[in-house]
């Protein structure tokens, strides 16, 4: 009976250490680019390799107004008219799993 | 009738490994030993045993708030596939820890509590934190702390990077600066 408990014990703690370094590894990654007709391509995601279907994506102004409030699609991707103002682009999967992209780092085509 | 083939004698060597085979395995014993003081080293590194973190920056004041920032490794950030990271360790002062919710992390000013950076997780006495590093880091750059208290206010403080981790700032020198 104890055998039994303490076998079931180590086994929740291996499970449990294999699954803590999964949650360490799982930073969010997002990227944009341009592409034709004014247009803006963003794709989000996570390190271990899941897409990000439904997170929020904002388009804001340095001014901190939203421009364009968005999910991502199910694709992962989001495509939006480039903004007239300054702006960067946020992916924000919840609080401390947010990237930023500056208008400056988005690749012109 | 055949005759059974002369046996030709084993060369010395041979003779030697032959006898002393299961002997010499014994040897192999030793190969973990060899891995002991690494492993042990990381194991009251992770438990905390040997301080928060291989090398500890110091105090950061944060409004009213302060915590002890640490290097959990004395390195450069290590890749990942969301870019290089750097992971860092903090401890809240003994009096903030009822009062911080959350504590964020980020090189340069954040624009937005929104985009605060990165969040430490784990227990006010030592909470962890992966921080992405750009490649077009600046090597004057700051890290900024962001705390939210339970009331509902914010306060700021920041830390010069090279203080924070001359290890990444030298990374980023060998890198040079990206366009």
């Amino acid at each position: 009976m104890t055998l039994m408990r303490l076998t079931r014990a180590c086994g929740v703690l291996l499970l449990s250490a294999g699954f803590s370094t999964v949650a360490l590894a799982h930073n969010p990654m997002f990227e944009c680019k341009e592409i034709p007709g004014e247009q803006i391509q963003c794709t989000g995601g996570f390190s271990d390799g899941s897409g990000a279907p439904g997170v929020t994506l904002d388009v804001i102004g340095y001014d901190e107004t939203i421009l364009l409030p968005g999910k991502l699609g199910q694709d992962s991707t989001l495509t939006f008219k480039k903004p007239a103002a300054e702006f960067y682009v946020l992916f924000d999967a919840g609080p401390g799993h947010v990237v930023e992209i500056d208008q400056a780092d988005i690749q012109p085509q | 009738m055949s005759k059974p083939a002369a046996a030709t004698p084993p060369s010395p060597l041979r003779a030697f490994w032959l006898k002393w085979r299961f002997h010499i395995n014994v040897l192999l014993l030793l190969v973990p030993l060899g891995f002991m003081p690494k492993y042990f080293a990381d194991a009251a590194l992770f438990r905390g045993d040997t301080g928060l973190g291989e090398r500890v920056v110091g105090d950061v004041q944060v409004g009213p708030w302060s915590l002890k920032l640490a290097e959990f490794r004395n390195e450069g950030p290590r890749p990942d596939p969301a870019g290089p990271m750097k992971s860092f360790n903090a401890a809240l002062c003994a009096t903030c820890a009822e009062q911080v919710k959350a504590t964020y992390l980020r090189i340069g000013k954040p624009r937005s509590l929104r985009a605060a950076g990165v969040i430490f997780f784990g227990t006010p006495y030592r909470m962890g934190a992966a921080l992405p590093i750009p490649e077009r880091t600046p090597v004057d750059a700051e890290l900024w702390v962001t705390m939210e208290g339970w009331d509902g206010t914010t306060h700021q403080g920041s830390v010069p990077l090279s203080q924070a981790s001359p290890a990444t700032i030298a990374w980023l020198n060998k890198q040079g600066v990206k366009p």
